[in-house]
């Protein structure tokens, strides 16, 4: 699958592609399972599953790989996986081609998928509408609640990653 | 605030110094002539949506509106309303829209500003939210200042007691930073530190601010201080209300050295952090900020009506 060539070794690690489906890569290390679990992929998932971890990588020196044979991303999946992978490669993989290639930016603003953290924020109500916040940093990661200003940043957002 | 558009008022932030100063003009004009503005909003009602229990604000906006000519309905806590029943208050917004003219919204929970934003179809004012913003008793606050200095630029001003929990601090702070060479001193026990995210707006704004916990360390060089409330009902430990509610009282002998021009403000209701006998010096200001909300919020539903 990985391709990925260790010139001190010459070892080359191949696992079989996927005639449809998503493969994410350049995953943060080690962060390939919670990629998983985001997208509600476990032990029942009756496809191809592919993990690599830690793979060797030019750009990142390691870097996780996952490759899901079957799996098309939502749009909240993508949201999500940029706060947990930011700058992984989602590639969408259709007739063994990658048809579509986007890397996982962090936006200036995301909406639903992040909760606020101050009890007394309305979009912890029972309201109709959605959390929101502004991205005001990305390293290290700090979000400003559009409703109630507050500031999230440190354990308290990487619980909710 | 442009008077032809619905606007809304949620915090402070979202004025510009032009907009304080035109909504002061009419406050002082008012203030003035308030009879010349006994019938301008004749035939206009004024919502007033308190979820949770007020005196000054909920009567002043009363008197305000009344004032005016205008009527006023509402209710005034959470328990007269259907909020009780579980009403959101997106659908407390829609059904109002119907009923008044224009309302004010109190409520414990943060970023009603918001929802009011995606809801009304008429203006809404903040009555106070949670510990977010209390944007109205800024702008009285900064009209008692602008009255008695002339000029809110170049004042030292130091606030004091509870800037982790009381809502007012916020909303002065983000008035402030918009005037030139303002010097704001925090002065708080740690735990009633002011909250970062008001913090990190002020650095934004490149304001000049200091963060303490002595009170006498910069006392002498005020122009005026802004004394708040402990507020019990921010603490879920009763035992840490009782440590920290004493921290800073405030009684002739502590005011022995301040400057002769200096004032003391407070948003009240005061519990014991001024005591009765700094009313009679010719320090203490917070009777007549109360007084000054009237004309203040009589010039914002004017302007947030567009009547003016």
């Amino acid at each position: 699958m990985v391709n990925e060539f260790s010139s001190s070794e010459e070892k080359i690690l191949t696992v079989a592609k996927i005639e449809n489906g998503t493969v994410i890569d350049r995953i943060p290390p080690g962060k390939s399972l919670r990629v998983l679990e985001v997208l509600g992929i476990d032990s029942n998932y009756p496809y191809v599953v592919a993990i690599a971890m830690r793979v060797p990588s030019v750009k990142m020196k390691v870097k996780d790989v996952v490759k899901i044979k079957g799996k098309a991303l939502t749009k909240k999946e993508i949201q999500t996986l940029t706060f947990i992978a930011p700058h992984s490669t989602v590639n969408i993989i259709k007739n063994f081609k990658v048809i579509n290639k986007t890397e996982l930016l962090i936006p200036k603003k995301v909406e639903e998928i992040i909760n606020c953290i101050n009890p007394n924020c309305v979009t912890n109500a029972h309201e109709p509408i959605v959390s929101s916040f502004d991205i005001l940093s990305e390293e290290p990661l700090v979000l400003r609640c559009v409703y109630c200003d507050r500031l999230l940043k440190g354990v308290s957002l990487q619980n909710q990653l | 605030m442009k008077s032809n558009l619905i606007q809304h008022l949620f915090t402070t932030r979202k004025l510009s110094k032009q907009d304080i100063e035109n909504l002061f003009d009419l406050a002082k004009k008012i203030e003035n002539n308030p009879n010349d503005y006994s019938e301008f909003c004749k035939g206009r009602i004024l919502g007033n949506l308190f979820f949770e229990p007020s005196t000054r604000t909920r009567l002043s906006f009363e008197s305000a509106m009344l004032r005016l000519g205008g009527k006023i309905l509402g209710f005034t806590s959470s328990r007269d309303s259907s909020a009780t029943k579980g009403e959101s208050i997106a659908d407390t917004i829609r059904m109002v829209n119907h009923y008044a003219d224009i309302a004010v919204v109190r409520h414990y929970m943060e970023g009603v500003g918001e929802v009011a934003k995606q809801f009304a179809t008429i203006p809404i004012i903040s009555g106070g939210t949670g510990t977010q913003e209390h944007p109205t008793q800024a702008l009285l606050d900064l009209y008692t200042l602008e009255k008695e200095f002339g000029n809110i630029d170049g004042l030292n001003i130091g606030f004091l007691g509870d800037l982790k929990y009381g809502r007012t601090i916020p909303s002065l702070l983000y008035s402030l930073i918009k005037y030139d060479k303002v010097k704001i001193n925090l002065i708080s026990p740690k735990t009633l530190r002011i909250r970062s995210n008001v913090e990190n707006r002020l650095s934004d704004a490149k304001s000049d601010f200091i963060v303490t916990e002595n009170l006498h360390e910069v006392l002498e060089t005020l122009d005026a201080l802004y004394v708040t409330r402990i507020q019990k009902e921010r603490f879920l430990d009763p035992i840490d209300y009782e440590r920290l509610k004493n921290s800073y009282k405030i009684t002739p002998e502590t005011l022995q050295d301040v400057k002769d021009h200096f004032v003391i403000l407070h948003p009240l209701p005061r519990v014991d952090e001024i005591h009765y006998d700094v009313d009679k010096l010719k320090y203490s200001r917070y009777f007549e900020q109360a007084k000054n909300g009237v004309w203040v919020r009589m010039a914002l539903i004017l302007k947030l009506l567009g009547v003016e």
